[in-house]
């Protein structure tokens, strides 16, 4: 099993979304969280003081799958958060130890 | 980034220096004209001219100081007889004529603070609108609609304080001089038309020379609010995605021309109030505090803009479904919706412009009796069709009541008030699925229904429902009998008045169409010279940084200092 964490744009995340449901995922996690990267954030000016805006507003999606499914969920992400321009975004993929149903404690991939 | 703030910034520098050079020549220009007609009303603009015996009213409205006689008139015989008789008296008892002035003096100052006072109300109702704006926009905009709506009020009445009461009320003395403030007799000229078919006031520019008058001027104060009210109604639905100098050029056009032009043909004294005298059309057209002279423009011109501009980004799906994009905050939506309900009390009782005209407690139970009926059907209609009663409707419920009972709150009885509220609370919700999902046009905080449709509903039910207690002798008809009675004021369908009918219908459905023609003509054409629509990447990250260069809810610990 593993994690798929994605940082996306956040108008990018319908669209990611819509795809991530018809490939038939049962769950997934978002975040709205600030980050940087390559893109980079700009000057602002508040009564005559300079301020820089680095971190800007980006949403984290967090999906644990089985590792056949990997693929097809990494292709989603990318073909619904590409925009082609600079702060895209990035996924990250980990394995995962363990998972476990709370309502009923089912463990494993029965759990996902 | 940076470049293209520089840029913009050189040419909002220019057009600031080149309107302040223009404003500076004007108020020259203006004061210029202190020094003329010696043959003219003065204009009194230290108040100690204005307010004596002539302007002494019993309740009933008859004159202290009977009217010089007219030797055109038939009654001539009996007018220089009542005439001459009082200036026998007069000079019997000097005291008595005295006292009278007095008298005069006192009514005018109490009607001068009335109409101040109320006319704060409603400048605090820009509070109001503010807030409940806000607070139905998404969070990355809020400091773009606080910005929207604080430089719609000072660029509005700057093009107000210009032209606009000038356009608007130039000739009021000739067909609508408010005797409530001393009559303000510098205010006679017609830049186009004249007599009873007047298009376009002409005295009082830069409120200089005829409009340096204190009693001018109390109308002066009184008026530009409400010409403010109908300029940040359109924000309300142009709110983000239109560019701030846009923005800016649309307040100029309200504030200059689109507003004191119909309310120059409504208030000013221009045709459409005297179509009762030209065209037997009852009491001519009545609007008694604006539902189409303020939120019928508002809400028409807002369609218009919207219209131009098109509907947000993700607003409508690809297969044209709209998708909900919920309000930010609540609370300031409710809170704003209240102030407005407050600031109501000065709009609709303010406008007798005196509070010696004591049906301002009718009309002050009629306004909050129509709000209250708007905002229960409003919520009790969600309820049936969406099964919870939705609070942002239930507010626009509110205001729809109060926009529709603004022009009948003066003419019509509580029970009619009630009726009236419910109408506009229905109207409201199928204004807004109707303009969300049948013509698709995206009105963020349901403007064009509040003000647009429900203004020309409450006009219509001035026509309908005026009962006939209040308005006699209403745009100079029927001063002393109408249909048979005398006393009898504006009355509607119900009361046997069919062409008062016809009138408001034919007035609010002008007014529809003059405030969408106008500004969707001439901003179809600012909008093909220059696109008033955001790029698509600052309508999604927000237009709080790009537009106004500040977060409105920025996040400390991510907000680091260069």
């Amino acid at each position: 099993m593993k994690r798929i964490d994605a940082v996306i744009r956040p108008e990018r995340l319908d669209q990611v979304k819509a795809l991530l449901g018809s490939i038939g995922i049962q769950g997934a996690s978002a975040a709205e969280i600030r980050g940087f990267g390559r893109q980079r954030g700009h000057t602002e000016v508040y009564r005559g003081t300079e301020y820089s805006v680095d971190f800007l507003p980006k949403v984290l999606l967090t999906i644990v799958a089985a590792d056949e499914q990997v693929p097809k969920i990494v292709d989603a992400i990318i073909e619904g958060g590409r925009t082609g321009k600079l702060g895209d975004g990035k996924i990250f993929v980990t394995p995962v130890d363990e998972v476990i149903r709370i309502r009923t404690g089912e463990r494993g991939e029965g759990a996902l | 980034m940076r470049q293209s703030i520089e840029r913009r910034s050189l040419r909002f520098s220019l057009t600031r220096i080149a309107a302040l050079v223009l404003l500076i020549a004007g108020i020259f220009g203006g004061s210029a004209t202190r020094c003329f007609a010696d043959n003219g009303p003065q204009p009194d603009p230290a108040g100690i001219a204005t307010g004596d015996k002539t302007s002494v009213q019993d309740a009933a409205g008859n004159a202290f100081v009977p009217p010089t006689p007219d030797p055109s008139s038939p009654s001539f015989a009996q007018q220089k007889k009542d005439y001459d008789a009082y200036q026998a008296q007069l000079a019997k008892e000097p005291l008595a004529g005295k006292l009278a002035d007095s008298v005069g003096h006192i009514r005018i100052a109490t009607n001068f603070s009335w109409t101040l006072l109320t006319g704060y109300l409603v400048l605090f109702m820009q509070a109001g609108f503010a807030l409940l704006t806000c607070g139905l926009v998404r969070k990355k905009n809020a400091g773009h609609l606080m910005m929207l709506n604080f430089a719609a009020y000072v660029f509005a009445f700057l093009a107000y304080y210009a032209v606009g009461y000038a356009f608007q009320y130039g000739a009021a003395a000739i067909n609508a001089a408010p005797t409530n403030l001393g009559g303000t007799p510098t205010l006679n000229h017609f830049l186009l038309g004249h007599g009873l078919w007047g298009f376009l006031g002409g005295k009082g520019f830069f409120l200089s020379g005829p409009g340096y008058d204190s009693g001018s001027l109390c109308l002066t104060l009184f008026e530009v609010v409400f010409m403010e009210t109908a300029g940040y109604i359109i924000v309300g639905a142009i709110c983000e995605r239109i560019t701030f100098w846009a923005f800016l050029l649309c307040e100029l056009f309200i504030g200059a021309f689109l507003y004191p032009v119909f309310g120059c043909w409504v208030w000013g004294g221009g045709w459409l109030s005297q179509l009762g005298s030209t065209m037997n059309l009852g009491h001519g057209y009545v609007d008694f505090a604006g539902s189409t002279v303020v939120h019928g423009v508002g809400g028409f011109c807002a369609m218009a803009l919207a219209v131009i501009l098109g509907p947000r980004l993700g607003k409508y799906g690809p297969d044209g479904k709209p998708r909900a994009f919920p309000a930010h905050n609540i609370v300031f939506v409710v809170t704003g919706t209240f102030i407005l309900l407050f600031g109501w009390m000065g709009f609709n009782p303010g406008s007798t412009l005196g509070a010696t005209d004591l049906r301002i407690s009718v009309i002050a139970v009629n306004t909050n009796l129509a709000a209250v009926a708007g905002a229960a059907t409003a919520m009790l209609l969600w309820y049936v069709l969406f099964k919870k009663p939705d609070v942002t409707m239930a507010c626009n419920g509110m205001l729809a009541g109060l926009v529709a009972i603004t022009a009948p709150c003066a003419f019509v009885s509580p029970n009619s008030s009630v009726v009236i509220g419910v109408l506009a609370g229905v109207v409201v919700c199928f204004g807004v699925l109707f303009n969300e999902r049948v013509i698709k046009v995206d009105d963020p905080c349901g403007a064009i229904s509040v003000h647009g449709y429900c203004g020309w509903l409450g006009a219509v039910s001035v026509g309908i429902f005026a009962d006939g207690t209040y308005g006699s002798g209403w745009n100079g008809v029927g001063a002393s009998t109408y249909l048979g009675q005398a006393g009898q004021g504006v009355t509607g369908l119900l009361h046997g008045d069919s062409r008062q009918f016809l009138c408001q219908l034919m007035g609010a459905t002008l007014c529809a169409v003059w405030a969408f023609g106008a500004t969707y003509v001439v901003f179809w054409v600012v909008n093909k010279v220059k696109s008033m629509r955001v790029s698509a990447e600052v309508e999604l990250a927000g237009l709080d940084v790009t537009e106004s260069g500040m977060h409105a809810y920025p996040e400390d610990p991510i907000v680091t200092v260069a």
